[in-house]
């Protein structure tokens, strides 16, 4: 058995070669993959939600025009090349792959991806956002699309990379009734609750290039996927230990030890898969207080809540910088009231402000186990600063809802993946729950959007990230690997956020 | 029929009964003096000393924020006999406002029956999941979802023994006399009925006890500070093969409460029913 | 003739009376409810007004008393309404899940009383002997098992370390019958367990009840075999009250699928409420409440008519 610090670099190693070695040997395969997920996908279409479930599985059958690689760098995946950017920034040409054909025989044309961004810009919450900044999109020619803006938006070309992607035009309806894509894998059955399942698409034109996170050359190895939803996360353990799954998501890093024990199985770590956020009721409420806000910062250990919910150091990292390190967006730009946990200052700020003892409504879920033990470790150490806290723990359908609210909550916790773009983070929108509104946000923000180049974009990044430790509108917890089993025999299989199975090789 | 000391003489000659008084008192008596008897605060985190198995400092262990498992589970008990309880009072009374009025009223019988059918004909699981689902999860609304799901076990009884009560000739003659109906049910019926339900309300006390831990099993169940058996076997889950001692230590609390419970209930009918004082 | 037939007929009024209230009450339960389907489906990104929009798109803003017409009358259709998620009618939903939780429910109620049934009357017959006393106690610690916590301990032994049985599902799209009916032996048994243990205690105080009437006597006076007594003569008369507490079995066992589902991660009806109730798929928790409701009222008029055969004096 590998010890753990050799299994990640190790990881990291067949990562490297899984590529090179893949194009070698990797025939097709009549195995099959069956995969254990969360859930049951709320819906297959991805324009109308953004779960990380329904993006996971629909990247098998749907793609967008870009994606990232493993630099989170954005690399064409339907388009042929890079947008065409005009000087004043504002008109975008995309070249599209030519010959690449959908599940249902036809070719894809700039009227199917007009068509479809256009549902997109519609439907999508993060489409909506985004039509904001469309003054025209416009098909020019078969083979390319125009995208005219009525202002500077840099993150255009990260929001082509989820979530909008590329159907039929005769398809497109709504709600969707047929579920026809490019990708790899065709939908062949979905019996809900029972498995999504999903055959290899013969006529799948294949972007070019090495392998490197969603970018790259994919080849549907394995004949057939298979998607079965399973709540319950030790059971997902429990059948990826007695042989019953190829792979399983989203596994309590209590596992680890008896995957790495187990014969059948192997421990694959996908490091900073997300971070934890403890976000706050900026509208209503106990929170809208600022020196309220800044003694929570001031109190709370991010040490002993990650270590609380992710177990061991190998699980989790402790850092003020939004994004972790090894990210473009790495920073220590304004980092503030982090990293001990100081009740007893908090304390202080507490009686400064004048804090009268109201109850301070902490809401959470147990949909991720991680939400309520970090919350457990917050409210005692709230409570050592002298909040008297509410902790309420309902399931995840009432905290969607009631954090809608402003009336009903003054703390909600929740996590998010990385962004490649830092301006989408949800806080950042004035609307997003907790309507996070300031001057200094709003200010460093516009100075994001009119950025041309990288530098530019950091230092106003630097900007945002300062004003989010100043106005605190939430509390960065940690980011957090994520844990998955793969089955002996196994082989290709990538981390990555969103679980992929192409250029996968089934058990023989 | 009715109960008197005396008539609770032969219940000490049932060893099996003894047994399941001596249980359950334990576990009262742990529950009442939990604050004195548990080593450390239930919820005190000591992040440092979690997933520790059973030894001297921690009897039963400690869980995944190092909390002391002993300690949590007497506390536990506190809350899991409080929702029992509460279920078992919360569905005498329903049960007994509906039995009573069923079967001393002849004209609501028939609608009350209806009601009690249709109340009976929810499984009690799904019931009392979609009652906690729509009230939100707290010591009450389990209390409320169970309570309305056992009622109209009580009620079935209740309406069945007024029925017979009703035609005995002293309550005839009571009525006969002009007694005000409310004091003929308060004086003769509801003492009469006092045995019947003793029974069935233990039993109702072991089936919402298996059934509080059931619904937090399932994530919705009692969500409050203070932990109750249901929620610490639902969070020991996880841990179940590498800190097994999680789960085994409530378990076994809802075990043998659960059976003591049981054991006294057959005591009790025993006594009430000598017809089928044979079962022993 | 006639008066079974009227007794039918009230009986079957008083059943569709029941359904009605049922029906009522389950509409006003899923309504009262916190939480928003429309918030579950769109994911942690949406905006409020996304989910107002989403929320008019799935009829969920019009007036409750327009909803509860519109179910009624659906009902009256034998509609059972459109699931929110699952792409499929309430209908199709129940009918593609009925599968595991039947035969569940059958092996149990089968493993139950093939336990139950023989060890209760030998243990009533065998009266105050070491075997009875054994029985006694063992069904009395089974009834006291919470059936989950029964579950994970036979997944640990007989699926994770003896690997004799699948962990959990029901199997994929290709697995053969018998391959799916191998997914339900644990549930089946963590299932049946706890209502063998209640069956076995009531067949013996039945059993004991009888063998210590008149007749019984008399048939032994008369030099029957033992065997003969009890089988023919006091089995026979016991029957009654078995029948009910079997009937009675049947419907816990429904009840009891939900949490065995659940531990067992079979695509059954149980299931489908409980991720129902937690993604708020009002017609789905309906739905499924409605038949569950309907499934018990059922089976206890079975229950009701098999008294009849097994005991002609028993009048509808």
């Amino acid at each position: 058995m590998l010890n753990r610090r050799s299994f990640l670099v190790s990881t990291a190693a067949t990562a490297v070669f899984a590529g090179s070695a893949r194009l070698a040997f990797a025939a097709p395969s009549d195995g099959v993959l069956t995969v254990a997920m969360i859930g049951e996908p709320p819906t297959l279409d991805v324009m109308q939600t953004t779960t990380d479930l329904v993006m996971t599985i629909d990247q098998h059958i749907f793609e967008t025009l870009y994606t990232y690689d493993a630099e989170w760098k954005t690399v064409p995946l339907l388009a042929a090349a890079q947008p065409v950017i005009s000087d004043d920034g504002l008109t975008y040409t995309i070249a599209l792959r030519e010959g690449v054909k959908f599940h249902n025989g036809a070719v894809m044309t700039s009227d199917d991806v007009v068509a479809s961004l256009r549902r997109w810009l519609d439907l999508a919450t993060k489409g909506k956002q985004v039509a904001a900044f469309v003054e025209s999109l416009e098909a020019d020619g078969p083979n390319t699309v125009v995208f005219r803006l009525n202002a500077h938006y840099s993150p255009l070309i990260a929001t082509l990379c989820s979530g909008s992607v590329i159907l039929p035009v005769t398809t497109l309806a709504d709600p969707l009734t047929e579920f026809v894509g490019t990708g790899p894998y065709v939908l062949k059955e979905r019996r809900p609750d029972q498995y999504i399942q999903m055959v290899r698409f013969d006529d799948y034109a294949s972007p070019e290039g090495e392998p490197s996170n969603y970018a790259g050359g994919r080849e549907a190895i394995a004949k057939e996927i298979r998607f079965v939803p399973v709540p319950d996360a030790n059971t997902r353990v429990e059948g990826l230990l007695s042989g019953q799954f190829d792979f399983a998501d989203s596994l309590p890093v209590s596992a680890y030890d008896r995957l790495n024990g187990s014969d059948k199985s192997a421990p694959v770590i996908f490091e900073n898969a997300g971070w934890v956020s403890m976000n706050m009721n900026m509208k209503q409420g106990l929170m809208t207080s600022k020196a309220l806000r800044q003694a929570v910062q001031l109190a709370l250990n991010p040490t002993d809540m990650m270590m609380a919910a992710f177990d061991a150091d190998m699980f989790y990292s402790v850092d003020g910088s939004i994004f972790p390190k090894g990210f473009f967006w790495h920073t220590e730009a304004g980092i503030a009231r982090y990293g001990e946990g100081d009740p007893e200052g908090a304390a202080k700020m507490l009686a400064e402000a004048g804090y009268d003892g109201t109850p301070l409504r902490l809401m959470t879920s147990r949909q991720y186990e991680f939400h309520y033990k970090i919350s457990e470790v917050a409210k005692a150490y709230l409570e050592a600063a002298g909040f008297k806290i509410d902790l309420q723990v309902v399931d995840w359908a009432t905290l969607t809802t009631r954090r809608a609210d402003p009336d009903l909550w003054d703390i909600f916790v929740t996590h998010s993946n990385f962004p490649g773009d830092p301006s989408t983070i949800n806080t950042l929108s004035d609307n997003y729950p907790g309507w996070y509104v300031s001057d200094q946000k709003a200010e460093a923000v516009a100075a994001y959007m009119n950025a041309t180049t990288d530098e530019a974009k950091f230092a106003a990044w630097e900007r945002i990230q300062t004003a989010i430790y100043d106005d605190v509108p939430l509390y960065k917890v940690g980011n957090f690997n994520a844990l998955a089993g793969v089955a002996k025999g196994v082989a290709g299989y990538e981390p990555t956020y969103w679980p992929h199975f192409w250029n996968v090789s089934p058990k023989e | 029929m009715t109960l008197v000391p005396a008539a609770l003489r032969p219940l000490l000659r049932n060893r099996a009964v003894v047994f399941g008084m001596i249980v359950l008192a334990i576990v009262v008596l742990a529950a009442i003096f939990a604050p004195l008897l548990a080593p450390y605060a239930p919820n005190r985190l000591s992040i440092v000393n979690k997933l520790k198995p059973p030894s001297a400092a921690h009897l039963f262990g400690t869980d995944e924020f190092g909390r002391d498992i002993f300690s949590r589970a007497i506390f536990a008990g506190r809350i899991s006999l409080l929702v029992s309880l509460g279920v078992v009072a919360l569905s005498t009374v329903l049960g007994l406002i509906l039995g009573v009025l069923a079967g001393y009223f002849r004209r609501l019988d028939a609608p009350i029956s209806r009601l009690i059918d249709a109340m009976m004909s929810f499984p009690d699981i799904l019931l009392a999941i979609a009652l906690v689902a729509a009230l939100g999860p707290s010591v009450v609304t389990v209390i409320i979802a169970l309570g309305i799901t056992y009622a109209p076990r009580l009620a079935r009884i209740v309406r069945g023994s007024t029925l017979v009560l009703r035609e005995m000739p002293y309550i005839e003659a009571a009525i006969t006399l002009g007694l005000p109906t409310w004091q003929v049910i308060g004086r003769h019926l509801l003492l009469n009925l006092a045995s019947p339900i003793l029974v069935q309300a233990t039993f109702v006390f072991a089936s919402a006890m298996l059934a509080e831990a059931s619904l937090s099993f399932l994530g919705v169940g009692v969500s409050t500070d203070m932990p109750t058996w249901g929620t610490m076997l639902a969070s020991g889950r996880e841990y179940m093969s590498n800190a097994p001692w999680l789960m085994v230590f409530p378990g076994l609390a809802i075990v043998f409460s659960v059976l003591s419970l049981q054991l006294l209930g057959d005591g009790l009918r025993d006594l009430v029913d000598p017809r089928l004082s044979k079962e022993h | 003739m006639n008066r079974i037939a009227q007794a039918l007929v009230r009986r079957l009024a008083g059943m569709a009376i029941v359904l009605a209230i049922v029906a009522t009450v389950v509409f006003l339960i899923v309504r009262v409810t916190p939480g928003d389907p429309a918030a579950v489906m769109l994911g942690s990104d949406a905006t409020p007004e996304d989910i107002a929009q989403l929320r008019e798109k799935l009829g969920l803003n019009a007036p409750l008393v327009v909803q509860y017409g519109q179910f009624l009358w659906g009902l009256l259709h034998g509609d059972l309404g459109q699931s929110i998620f699952l792409n499929q009618s309430v209908g199709q939903a129940l009918l593609s899940r009925a599968e595991p939780t039947f035969f569940l429910t059958l092996f149990a109620i089968l493993i139950a009383t093939a336990i139950a049934l023989p060890v209760g009357v030998l243990s009533a017959v065998k009266r105050g002997t070491l075997f009875d006393q054994i029985v006694v106690t063992v069904t009395m610690v089974a009834a006291s098992v919470p059936s989950f916590w029964l579950g994970l301990v036979l997944i640990q032994i007989f699926a994770v370390q003896m690997g004799w049985f699948p962990a959990s599902g029901y199997g994929g799209p290709d697995t053969p019958f018998g391959a799916r009916l191998h997914h339900l032996i644990l549930p089946a048994i963590t299932l049946g367990v706890v209502n063998s243990a209640l069956i076995t205690r009531f067949t013996r105080a039945a059993m004991l009840d009888v063998l210590g009437d008149d007749y019984i006597r008399t048939a032994r006076a008369k030099g029957a075999g033992e065997g003969r007594v009890v089988l023919k003569h006091a089995l026979r008369n016991a029957m009654v009250p078995i029948i009910t507490v079997i009937g009675l079995s049947v419907a816990m066992l429904v009840a009891g699928a939900v949490v065995t589902e659940s531990v067992f991660g079979l695509p059954g009806v149980g299931n489908l409420v409980v991720s129902a109730v937690l993604r708020r798929d009002y017609p789905v928790i309906q739905g499924t409440l409605l038949a569950a409701a309907a499934i018990y009222v059922l089976i206890n008029f079975i229950v009701d008519m098999l008294y009849v055969v097994a005991d002609p004096r028993v009048k509808l």
